[in-house]
């Protein structure tokens, strides 16, 4: 049963839910306590020691009643109207006997331990159905059934003996098609596993990622997050552990009559970098803003002041919509909110310089780091680059996210090549694995 | 006295004894303890607010007959306040005491080296444990007959204090540096609740069962009401349970819990009332809903929810 249960975390663990070695040590022995007799029970502790957060007890629910639920537990029982002694010859085999007894909990133990043989598992494509289903019923002793109802029948046939063949007859068809129902259940947990898909999004382009992954792409990014919150908390927490604080030590020992009871340390300072966002919105970038504004706001905690700006032909300040709404409300209102004082003509990079410059530059300060999202096709208005630099100069670090690939900068009315010395920092920027680096330069900013 | 085998033998055993204690719960919570108790795990109990998460440590500690310690985390406990501190005043007083004792052991020596030397032995005399004050973590690993601890709305803490509770959850030990590795007596039945205010590391989650207490079903919130406030008649009962389910499913901030439904059916029971009515629930509604945007949604309903609770105890008698 053990095998069976490592499937079951095999399963959980593609369904999205995190296992770890200790929990699976955790449920076997939980498991071992409460039995496998009662099933709510069962279920019950296997829930207290594998699913970790609400969320996580919503897959386990599913998962469990796909995993454990056979035909098998649920037709009824019917009547034995015939004594499975009455025919002996017929309890040799293992199998006939189970089928015979009618006994549910030992076949449908016997399947599961035949389908993990069988490598069930492994099952991925809907082709491959009917042979998984033959290999079960094959490891379950199958033939031997066969050759028992064949030679029950062949047999000098007294009515007792047809009415056991009978019996394993309709016994074998049931088997049958629970088998094939087992296989198919497992077809379905096994072959949508999502740790590959997982990999698939975090290297698509954002672009191309469609509407319906976007829910997965959330919970991809807020695991992201909570990683990068882990390893920059980490580094805060050294902070404590500076230098001796000779003059706060001496102070504090007054009031032990001069012994330096308590030593105190002088403490580094938190970093957290203020950030300014200005992201172009035209339609090719839109995609992109989105995740890099789900993830900044995600880390609001690790990161001081945030400013946004939105730019398409002109600029605005977008910060009030953040602060206002949820991230996924304002991210619908930079896009398609009409009362928005926006142009969405033709992105113009000069304007958003100048009018930066000019108005909103007071905001930078020398912690800030300034980062621009935009592919700098700035539709051949003149590129004001000592703009540019005059912003960079103003800040810490200027950070430049180009959703371009490579091949294409400087093509066409791509300015980047021109801007490109006056960023600390230039990245291609259109996968998660490219955001998330940057997010996490961002949080360590120290040059 | 040996809990698993006197207070841990079933599920059932575990759930009675809860009810026994006046705690009405269903067989996830029963299954969790026992697990908790058969394993020696701790226990993160996660859930809204006012479900009774600390509630049940408590009924637990009664039902083992041990004393609760408790923890509540905050921003900024630290070990020295959940651990351990030195007595400072003490140390000093001591040293003070002592100090002609110490000049009489100084002063046969003649050289400096030498009073250094002799003062080598007596170092880690101001360092025992005569000098520890206990903080309620190490007074729940230093009590000879276990003890149910509870570390309430670990969330609340730091990440720091977090990962300083993974030594002793998992080996119910702690280190002190001056001292050593002190070791659980008997091993505590520890709870950590948490009202999810932010993530949990996966490492503290991994070393305890989970348990999620959601809002109660109807049958379960009645029965509890049954056992809490006995003197509330059936159909009262039975309308004021119809009505918290129904505002539950309202759109509000912060939707009542069962210790609300505690206090409603006391405020009820207090103001004489035989049955709900629009003007009594209008009176007593801030006594469940705790936001004034809440109330006012609440109250643009009220007829219909009024309506429907009485409807609701009409219909279960009528069965």
């Amino acid at each position: 049963m053990e095998g069976v249960l490592g499937d079951f975390i095999t399963v959980l663990r593609k369904a999205g839910v995190r296992v770890s070695i200790s929990e699976s040590l955790d449920a076997v022995s939980a498991a071992q306590i409460m039995g496998y007799d009662n099933r709510r029970l069962f279920k019950e502790a296997l829930a207290a020691s594998l699913a970790k957060s609400h969320a996580e007890e919503n897959i386990f629910d599913s998962c469990f009643e796909s995993f454990f639920s056979f035909n098998f537990f649920q037709s009824p029982k019917k009547a034995n109207t015939h004594n499975p002694e009455a025919y002996p010859e017929a309890l040799k085999d293992q199998l006939s006997a189970l089928v015979l007894k009618d006994d549910k909990g030992q076949l449908a133990a016997l399947m599961t331990e035949a389908g993990r043989m069988a490598n069930i598992s492994s099952i991925k494509n809907p082709m491959q159905k009917s042979l998984f289903t033959m290999k079960i019923l094959n490891q379950m002793g199958m033939p031997g059934m066969e050759a028992m109802v064949g030679q029950i029948k062949s047999s000098t046939g007294s009515g007792l003996s047809q009415q056991t063949a009978e019996l394993l007859e309709k016994g074998r068809d049931d088997l049958v098609q629970t088998v094939k129902e087992y296989v198919e259940q497992q077809l379905q947990l096994n072959a949508d596993g999502l740790d590959s898909k997982d990999q698939f999004l975090k290297t698509t382009p954002l672009s191309q990622i469609e509407l319906r992954h976007f829910h997965r792409m959330d919970g991809l990014i807020q695991r992201l997050i909570r990683q990068l919150e882990d390893r920059h908390s980490r580094r805060l927490k050294t902070a404590n552990r500076g230098k001796l604080d000779y003059k706060k030590t001496l102070r504090k020992s007054i009031s032990y009559g001069g012994f330096l009871f308590a030593p105190l340390w002088k403490k580094k300072k938190e970093n957290r970098p203020d950030v300014i966002v200005i992201c172009d919105i035209s339609r090719s970038v839109l995609q992109t803003v989105r995740f890099l504004m789900l993830f900044i706001y995600g880390l609001n905690k690790r990161i001081g002041k945030i400013h946004t700006f939105i730019f398409y032909s002109n600029m605005i300040d977008a910060s009030y919509i953040f602060d206002r709404y949820s991230i996924e409300e304002a991210l619908s209102k930079i896009t398609s909110d009409p009362s928005l004082p926006i142009i969405r003509g033709k992105s113009d990079y000069n304007t958003m310089f100048t009018n930066f410059r000019d108005h909103h530059l007071h905001l930078s300060t020398k912690n800030t780091t300034v980062v621009i999202l935009g592919d700098a096709r700035n539709n051949f208005n003149p590129p004001r680059a000592e703009v540019l630099k005059a912003i960079g100069e103003r800040c810490k670090r200027l950070i430049w996210l180009n959703p371009e690939t490579k091949p294409f900068w400087g093509t066409g009315d791509s300015e980047i090549k021109t801007y490109a010395p006056y960023c600390h920092l230039l990245q291609e920027c259109n996968t998660l694995v490219h955001l998330e680096r940057v997010v996490g330069t961002l949080l360590s900013a120290r040059r | 006295m040996d809990w698993k085998a006197d207070k841990f033998s079933s599920v059932e055993q575990v759930m009675d004894g809860m009810k026994a204690a006046h705690y009405i719960c269903d067989s996830q919570v029963a299954t969790t303890i026992y697990l908790a108790g058969n394993l020696e795990k701790p226990v993160l109990v996660e859930g809204p607010a006012g479900v009774g998460k600390t509630e049940l440590a408590k009924v637990i500690a009664e039902y083992l007959e041990v004393p609760l310690i408790r923890i509540q985390c905050y921003e900024g406990l630290d070990e020295s306040k959940a651990l351990y501190e030195w007595k400072y005043g003490k140390q000093l007083l001591y040293t003070q005491l002592l100090k002609d004792k110490l000049d009489t052991i100084m002063n046969t020596q003649d050289k400096l080296a030498d009073s250094i030397e002799k003062l080598h032995q007596y170092d880690d005399i101001f360092f025992s444990p005569h000098f520890l004050e206990p903080r309620p973590l190490l007074k729940a690993l230093e009590q000879p007959d276990g003890v149910v601890l509870l570390i309430d709305e670990i969330d609340k803490a730091d990440e720091e204090f977090e990962a300083f509770l993974l030594e002793v959850l998992s080996d119910f030990q702690v280190s002190i540096p001056e001292i050593g590795t002190i070791k659980a007596v008997r091993k505590p039945l520890v709870f950590l609740t948490s009202n999810n205010a932010r993530e949990l590391s996966e490492a503290l989650k991994r070393r305890c069962l989970h348990l999620y207490i959601p809002y109660p079903s109807a049958a379960l919130e009645s029965e509890v009401i049954k056992t809490r406030i006995p003197q509330i008649g059936e159909k009262l009962r039975k309308q004021l349970v119809a009505f918290i389910q129904a505002v539950r499913t309202l759109d509000i901030r912060k939707p009542p819990s069962i210790s609300e439904t505690i206090d409603w059916a006391r405020v009820l029971l207090l103001m004489h009332a035989e049955s709900l009515n629009r003007e009594l629930v209008g009176k007593t509604l801030n006594v469940i809903l705790k936001h004034e945007e809440d109330i006012r949604v609440a109250e643009e309903k009220l007829i219909s929810l009024t309506a429907e609770a009485l409807k609701a105890d009409e219909g279960m008698t009528g069965e």
